[in-house]
Order: C-alpha cells, then structure tokens, then sequence
C-alpha cells in the first residue's frame, strides 16, 4: 500500500516539467482566446446588429430594442435587394473596375515605390514630399479642377477617370509610401548577393523585391480592392449612363428609396460587404511565415 | 501562387467586360432627333422609376423632333453631383434643383429666363405654361430682377401631425386637435407617458421633426432677417420664441433635460421618425412622413391639421421648401427649343397629375392637385397648407443660416450650456461677421 | 578577385541608377504631372478668388487668407480642435495598433477568424458603427458609463457626459475611432510577415524569452510601419471630418467642429469655393510641416535594407 502511493508521487514528479509545458500552452491559449472571444464581442456588435436588422420584419424594427434577435428570419429582405436593381449588371461593372484599378496600382505603385526606395535619382527627395502633399489637400477642393480636366480630355461618360489614373499613380501616394518602407526592409544580404551574381536593378525588383513583399501586395490589392468597391462618388461623378453604375453606386438608390426601412437598407449594405470580408480574409490567410535568407535563390 | 492571381485577374475582367456587352442601352435611339438631358430623381431601383420612364418615354413618342434622355439620381447623391455639373458648365439640359436659391443661378447666368420663353410663345400664338397654375408664394422664389428663372417642380408643406390611436388613449379626439400654442401644451401633456423615470411617449415636443425656429418666428411675425437681409435677432421676442421651444417639455412638471436626452437618443437608436414608431403624440413633419408611414404598412390611425399659432394674433404660415424645374443655360438654340417643349410637358396638368401618383409628391400644379388629392383627408390637409407655405429667402452671405450657422449655436441653448439670449446674440454676431466677411469678398 | 568584380557592377549601377530612377518612377511621374498638377494648381489660384461654383472665379488677392486668419470666429477654433485631435488620436492609433497586431500575429486555431473580426468595423456600414458607439457611450443607457456605475459611485461624482460633454467630446471621438485601428493592424501584420525567421531561431538559441523577442527584433522591425502609420496618422488626422459629422455634428458647443468640417460647409453650404480653397492651402501648409518635423524622426526607423 505505502508503494503503491509512493510510486506515483515519484512518477509526478519526474513528470511535472513535461506537463506543466503542456499546461503552460493550454493555459496561454485559453486566456488568448478569451482576451480575443470577449474582445471580438465589441468589434462584432455592428455587423451582428446590421444582419439581425436585415432580417427582421417591419415590426420587428418597430419594436426597437425590446426584439434582439427576429423570430423567422426575413430572408427575402435580400432578394428584393438583388432583384429591385440590376444586380449582375452593377455586379459584374464593380468587378470590371476593381480588377482593372488593382492591375494599375499594383503596375504604378510597385514601380515608383522601388524608385523611392532603393534608386538615388536626382530629385527624388523634393518629389518624395510632393507625394506626401498630394495627399495632404481635402479632396473636395480639387474635386471640381478634376471634373473640368477630364471634360477637357472627352473622358466624362466614359469609365476612363475611373480606371486610367490607377496606372499612373493616382491617388496612390499612400500605397507608394506603404511600399517604399516595405522595400528598404528587405535585408541588405540579399539584394547584394543579387548583385555580386550580375543582377540588375530590374532583376531585383522582379526577383527579389515583389516576391519578397508579397505581405505588402496583397494589403495594397486588399486596400485598392475596397476602396474601389466601396467607392460610390467616383462613379456618381463621372458616370453618365446608368448601365455603367457599381453596385455600390447602385444599391444606394435602393437604400435612399427605403431610407427608415433599416432591414432592407441593411440587407442592401450586407451585401455590398460581404466581397471584402471574404477578401479580407483569403488576404490574411497568407500571412502565416516570416522570409527566410535562405532559398530566396530557388 | 502568382499565375492563379493573374488568371483570376484575368477571367474576372472577362466576365465583367462580357457582362457589359450582354446588357446594352435599351432606349430608342434619336435617329435626328435633338437630343436632351433631364436629371430627375427616380433611379434605376426606385419604386417611381418605372413611372418616371413612362411619362419621359410618352413625350419622346409623342413627336418626332425632339429626344429627352433621362438620368436618375437618388436623392442624397443627387445634389453634389449637379453642383459639380454646373460649376464645370455641364449642367444637364433640364432638371431639379432647391426653390429657395434660384436667385445664385440666374444672378450668375446659368439658367434660361423662362418669362422670356413664356412671352415668345404669347406672342406667337403657341401654347405655353399657365402660370396661374403655381402659387404666388412659389413663384416670387423662382423671380429674379422680375423675371422668371425657374418654375416650382413639388410643393413640400409642414404640418402637425397627431396619433389618434393616442389621443384616444387619454380620451381625446379629432375634435381637441390644438390650434394655439396653449391648446398645443394642454394636449401634449395629458399625452406624455411615463415609466419610472424613463419617457415612454411624449406628447409633443417643439425641437423635434421638422419644428424649427425659424417657422415659430414666422408664425409670430418675425425673421431672422429684414427685407435688406440684414440680420435682426436683436428683440426679446426672439428670446421668448426660443424659450418657448426649448423649454416646452421642462416647465414644472414637465421632465428633466437628462431624461429629454435619453429619450432622443432613443429615437436616434431606432432609425426611424418617432412618431411613425409611436413615442410621440404629435410632431411637425412635412408632408414626407406620410410617404414614410406607407411605406413603413405603419398601422398607426393618424391625421394632419395646420401649425397651432402662437395665439389668436399669430399667422398661419409654415416653411415650403419645394424642388424647381430649371432650364440650364447651355447656349444651343436647338437643345433649348426642345428643352422648353418638354417644360411645357413636364407642367402642364395631366403630367403633373401622373407625377404626383408616380412620386407620391405634392406637385406644384394646383388645379392638377386639387383632383389629385380628392378623397384622402390627409393630404386634402396637406394641399391646404401648401397655400400657407412659405420658402426661406436666400441670403448671399449665409445660404444655410437655417441650418448650420443657426444649430451651431441653438444647440449650446438646447443642451442649457447657454441661455436663449446668449445664443441668439452669438448667432447675431456671427451672421453679422459672415456679412461684413462677404462684402469684403465681392 | 570577388571584391573587383562586386565594385565595378556596384559603380555601373550607380550610373545607371539616376536614368533608372526616372523610369521606375515615371509611372507616377506622368500621373502627377496630367491629372494632379492642374487640380492642385487650380485650387492654389481659387485660393485667390471669390467663386461661388454657379458663375466665374474672380482674383481678390490674399483677402481670403486676411480673412480667415484675422476676422473668422471659427477658423482657430476649428484649428486647435484638429491639433488637439492628432495630437491625441496619432499615438493612441499607433499603440492599439500595433497591440492589435501583436495579439494576432500568435499562432493560435480560427486566428483568421479572429483577425476578420477586428477588421470588421472597417467594413461595415457607418450607420450601424455610430449606433454601436451610441450604445457604448450613451451618458444614460451606454454600456461604459453602466459599468463605470460603481467607480461614480464610489467617487461621488457625475457619470461622465462622453460626447455631449465639450471637454470630452473631442477625446471620445477619438477613442471611437480606434475601432477602425485594423486598417493599421493589417499593415503591421504585413511587415510582420517580413522578418526574417533566423532572427528569431538566433534570439531562441541565445535563450531569449517571448517578451524580449518582441521588443529587440520585432518592434525595431516594424519601425517602417510603425513610421509610415505615425506620417500617414499625422497626414489623415488634420483631415478628421466624417466621425464629427455623424456622431456630433461638430458640437457640443463647437468642440468637434474640425478644420475640414469647416473646409466642407464652407465649400457645400456657404458656396465660397475661393474660402475653402484658401482653408485647404492652409492645412496643406500645416500639414507639410508637420510631417517634414515627423520626417527627420526617419533616422530612428531600423531599415534592414540600409544596415551595413
């Protein structure tokens, strides 16, 4: 008796570093989630409170407060969202626009960032401030210079203002910024083996340089994704023919004609959503490893 | 991983690019025909775009010289997209804008003198608009240098609206609606409900809807300006309006300005007018809310009465902020003969008619909506207002002294960080500086 | 042999750097000078003019800038209300920022989940963002002042007024738009992803703890975003507008009335373009700098690319 109660003393003992490893791990995690869990309640409320809105009846919405969740789930609040508009139509006119603005930026900014970044040019500081300044000005003051503009260019009615600046930096000095820091952070080890084996500078940027900032690419392309799919003015602005409206242009009709019916503003505003969300998080599943020195040349 | 992103890239601009060729532009082509534009405000997914349409398409049908485009635009994008158009000289060939600052276009040349249009036509035998049709108060907003710039497109009104269902609660009815501001407080007291120390329902508050100071003033005879436009606010009377309003709900035994507050925020949370959700007995509203209460299948039993007056002295008048018609001034006589031919089709009775049921809007033709309105008690109510409505004059040096210049200062009054008298003296001051500021300017 | 070789190529591409330079750059270069030189250029002359957006600009001379600065009982408070903002909400946004990232760069399950979460508000409508900060900072129903309850209490003090309290209005709209910190978030995490792994397998054999990894490699690491977010917070934080306009309406009292909110009515409600023009110019000038004063911090940033 006294050895059998011995023995797994003994036995605890030389398993306590081992388990409280384990423990230690457990512990960790479970108080991460839980700092995340009850953290995810305050960032989750207003999409929580925005799907419950788009499902409940009018009633419901009557009731303010006192109804938390619907009783059955309105869920033809969406379809008459989609149908009242053409939808595949703005649909697939807010893709056009955002693949072709994602082609130009990624095109102007990866380019012009590497300039600023790792050339030494001769005014490359003073235009490096300009950058910074463009962005400084409100942008409703040169909203009337810029209209003009492209009336004088023919372009008003077209999709041109919407598309053409994209692949010449406009209004990308943020993305140019963005990855101009990114650039000067790739270690120096690698662009300098790059260049003992003969490598030029368009090398670099190609081989080294995009790879290397894929993090970066990809919250460039996230950024441009929403600003362009979010973006209503633009193409309120400069769009004459309604059959080239966006979806979020578009759906605005919808929800100025039921402004009050927060269920089917909100089922309209879901829907707008929801693209970026699933972009948004195929973008940050591919943050998931650092670089490596090593096998960069592979 | 690169080439799955550039092929996705790639199909998605396909798909879009194809989509586009799929859906093409299914009106009627000109065929030789001038070519207009007219912006209005029923957009491709509103209830009244159909409608809208339909009356644009009948005019194109109807001859075969002219050829009207339109454009809609929701409301709340509607009005920046037209200012840039007419700041960059690219306005549409016809389309709506605000009654109340007609005079800035044509002071500036933007828009076509309509009086002119008008008298050719007289002269020549053509028909044209009747402008007895439109009311005199209307009109005088649309006049400039005696000249008519614009005509009034919608004729909006403010009027009390009351809960019948809660009148009947406390044992009113239709018969106690108030006519004066003591009635008005009677009723509204015996309206209010309360739970604890928490406001269920008020019975009427003044700052709420469509309540504003200006239309107290006006009802008691006074203005924020002179005929000059020179800035008043400088009578105690215009301190005892603005301690009228404010002070309505927190006389003795009314409620504290915390639980005001609350209760606001409340209605705030709600997204929705307070009235169509039943927490307050009574409100001034224009004649929007109706709309808003059908679309809403709202089962509340209500009706409207005109503004109670001050006293037995006070006037019977109520803010309209209607939308003009304008003819924008783009120098090619053919797009304006064609452009004045679909004025004259746009105003004149029957289109009125069809645009009042397709809007759901008072229109600004008279005698069209007196039979429109025929057999619905509530807007016969409203219609009758329009009569008594009144838009805010222009003022060049502070075109929104209704709004933000006055409620950066009426707020300090409302949350009792000032008095009425220090507020109104600031706001005075500031209209004075954006004056002398405006002079020195131009 | 290695080291003749490494310095010729080095040489030539030297030379070859300031033509390249322009060719890389040239992309943006060609965008400045079409489509934003004129804009910009146009709304510098409008500074110099009375123009109501109906009829032509007309030259005044510097009457709009004597105006603003000398008779205009709105434009330094509006100013000093946007100072006090970046002032407070720049670093506040950086350090929940980089906390945020922090928080998600561990490797735990459903850290996608999580990450999306937080991103979440900057991705929903505007309407049901300010009726969340309603429910949490409503002085009499929100959730912070019901749960501060007992601290009142205990005090013997007034529940605090939030944003309907002009000493606090301006802190509370900043402390709302920290719920928007994970646009900043995902570029910390973006830069994250780009420290090299033998640092830390380094700092792990040298027997460093997780506290000491993060504060010798990762946070040096991040200083290019760290850096970038602090100009960008400066540049975007003199242009505070939106949350105003929603939540407060510039009030109470005027306390949230920022510059650009003033640049806007100016411009939408007054119809004085030359005003709002000048008001634009102003900020710009402020703004750069500022954000020259926040450049020569750059020498602080730790970029591997230039450590010799």
């Amino acid at each position: 008796m006294v050895s059998d109660t011995e023995r797994p003393l003994k036995q605890e003992h030389t398993e306590l570093p081992k388990l409280t490893m384990k423990q230690r791990r457990l512990i960790k995690n479970s108080i991460l989630h839980l700092v995340l869990v009850s953290l995810s309640a305050l960032f989750m409320f207003p999409f929580f409170w925005m799907l419950t809105t788009a499902l409940k009846t009018p009633a419901e919405l009557l009731r303010g407060t006192e109804v938390l969740l619907p009783a059955t789930p309105q869920w033809q609040n969406f379809r008459i969202a989609v149908t009242q508009v053409p939808f595949i139509l703005y649909l697939s006119n807010s893709l056009l626009l955002v693949s072709l603005s994602i082609a130009g930026t990624l095109f102007s900014t990866t380019l012009s960032a590497y300039a600023f970044a790792k050339l030494s040019w001769p005014g490359r500081d003073t235009f490096f401030i300009v950058m910074l300044a463009t962005m400084m000005i409100p942008i409703q003051v040169i909203l009337i210079p810029s209209y003009i503009l492209y009336a004088q260019i023919g372009w008003l009615g077209t999709r041109l203002p919407l598309i053409v600046p994209f692949f010449f930096g406009g209004g990308s000095a943020f993305y140019i910024f963005l990855l101009r820091q990114f650039f000067k952070g790739i270690p120096r080890e690698l662009t300098e083996s790059a260049i003992m084996d003969g490598a030029g500078h368009f090398r670099i940027f190609w081989n080294i340089m995009l790879p290397l900032t894929k993090p970066a690419l990809i919250t460039i392309t996230l950024f441009t994704f929403m600003f362009v799919w979010n973006d209503y003015f633009g193409p309120l602005i400069y769009l004459s023919n309604p059959d080239h409206w966006t979806l979020a242009l578009g759906l605005r009709a919808f929800q100025n004609q039921y402004s009050g019916r927060f269920d089917l503003m909100m089922a309209a505003a879901i829907l707008v959503m929801l693209p970026t969300l699933v972009i948004f998080f195929l973008a940050q599943r591919q943050f998931i490893e650092g670089i490596t020195f090593t096998g960069i040349k592979g | 991983m690169k080439k799955t992103w550039i092929v996705s890239l790639l199909l998605l601009m396909t798909l879009s690019l194809s989509a586009c060729g799929w859906f093409g532009d299914d009106d009627e082509t000109p065929d030789g025909r001038i070519e207009i534009t007219f912006w209005h405000m029923s957009p491709v997914g509103s209830d009244a775009y159909p409608g809208t349409r339909r009356i644009i398409r009948a005019f194109n049908e109807s001859q075969d010289k002219y050829f009207v485009r339109g454009t809609g635009l929701n409301f709340w994008d509607y009005w920046d997209r037209i200012g840039v158009a007419i700041a960059a000289n690219n306005a549409p060939d016809i389309g709506f804008h605000t009654l109340d600052n007609v005079i800035l276009r044509a002071q500036n040349d933007a828009l076509y003198n309509l009086s002119a249009l008008i008298e050719a036509d007289l002269d020549a035998g053509r028909p044209t608009i009747e402008i007895e049709a439109f009311l005199e108060n209307q009109l005088e907003f649309a006049t400039y240098e005696g000249h008519l710039y614009a005509l009034p497109f919608t004729a909006t009104t403010r009027v009390l609206y009351y809960n019948l269902d809660a009148f009947a609660e406390v044992g009113l009815t239709e018969d106690d609606v108030p006519t004066t501001w003591s009635e008005l407080y009677d009723v509204a007291k015996q309206l209010d409900k309360v739970s604890g120390s928490t406001i269920e329902r008020i019975g009427f508050d003044p700052t709420y809807g469509q309540g504003t100071y200006h239309g107290y003033l006006w009802q008691n005879g006074l203005d924020f300006f002179d005929e000059d436009l020179e800035v008043t606010l400088d009578t105690q009377a215009h301190v005892d309006v603005l301690e009228w309003m404010i002070n309505f709900n927190t006389g003795a035994g009314g409620f504290t300005r915390n639980q005001l507050n609350t209760f606001g925020e409340g209605n705030q949370m709600l997204g929705l007018n307070p009235f169509a959700a039943g927490r307050v007995g009574m409100i001034i509203e224009t004649d929007g809310l109706y709309q808003t209460m059908k679309i809403h299948g709202s089962d509340i039993n209500f009706g409207v009465a005109p503004i109670p007056v001050p006293d037995e002295d006070g006037i019977r008048i109520n803010w309209g902020s209607g939308f003009s018609i304008e003819m924008y001034n783009n120098k090619d006589a053919e797009r304006l003969e064609a452009t004045w031919a679909f004025m004259k089709y746009l105003m004149d009775y029957d289109t009125q008619m069809e645009l009042a049921e397709v809007n759901g809007w008072l229109m600004a033709h008279y005698p069209a909506m007196e039979t429109f309105v025929q057999g619905n008690p509530i807007l016969e109510a409203l219609l009758e207002e329009v009569q008594f409505a009144v838009d805010k004059v222009y003022v060049p040096y502070a075109p929104n002294w209704h709004a933000n210049d006055w409620q950066r200062y009426y707020d300090d009054a409302l949350s009792e960080r000032r008095t009425p008298a220090e507020v109104i003296a600031m706001a005075r001051a500031n209209y004075l500086q954006k004056q002398e500021n405006f002079e020195a300017a131009n | 042999m290695v080291t003749v070789k490494k310095q010729s190529s080095l040489t030539a591409l030297k030379r070859q750097e300031k033509r390249l330079g322009y060719v890389f750059a040239s992309p943006w270069l060609i965008g400045l000078f079409v489509f934003g030189a004129f804009p910009m250029l146009a709304s510098f002359y409008l500074s110099f003019t009375t123009y109501n957006m109906v009829g032509v600009p007309r030259f005044i001379g510097l009457t709009n800038y004597r105006i603003l600065l000398f008779n205009d009982n709105l434009f330094w408070p509006s100013l000093w209300n946007t100072l006090y903002h970046v002032m407070l909400s720049v670093p506040l946004g950086l350090v929940v920022g980089i906390a945020l990232a922090l928080l998600l760069n561990t490797k735990i399950r459903g850290m996608g989940f999580y990450r999306t979460l937080f991103y979440l508000p900057n991705v929903v409508s505007v309407v049901a963002l300010s009726l969340l900060w309603l429910w949490l900072f409503q002085p009499s129903f929100g959730i912070i002042n019901q749960v501060l309850d007992p601290v009142y209490r205990l005090l013997n003090m007034e529940p605090l007024g939030w944003y309907r309290d002009a000493r606090l209005s301006k802190l509370t709209l900043i402390l709302m738009g920290l719920w928007t910190a994970g646009g900043s978030m995902i570029i910390y995490l973006a830069q994250m992803q780009d420290i090299p792994f033998e640092l830390y397998e380094a700092a792990s054999i040298d027997g460093a703890n997780a506290l000491q990894k993060t504060t010798r490699i990762t946070l040096p690491l991040m200083t290019p975003s760290i850096f970038f977010n602090f100009i960008m917070g400066i540049i975007g934080g003199f242009q505070v507008f939106t949350i105003a306009y929603i939540m407060t309406g510039g009030g109470p009292s005027r306390s949230t009335y920022y510059f650009a909110y003033y640049l806007f009515d100016k411009m939408i409600h007054d119809n004085n373009m030359g005003s709002a023009s000048a008001m634009a110019w102003i900020l710009l000038l402020i703004t750069l700098v500022l954000t020259m004063l926040a450049l020569s911090l750059n020498r602080f940033v730790f970029y591997l690319g230039e450590q010799k």
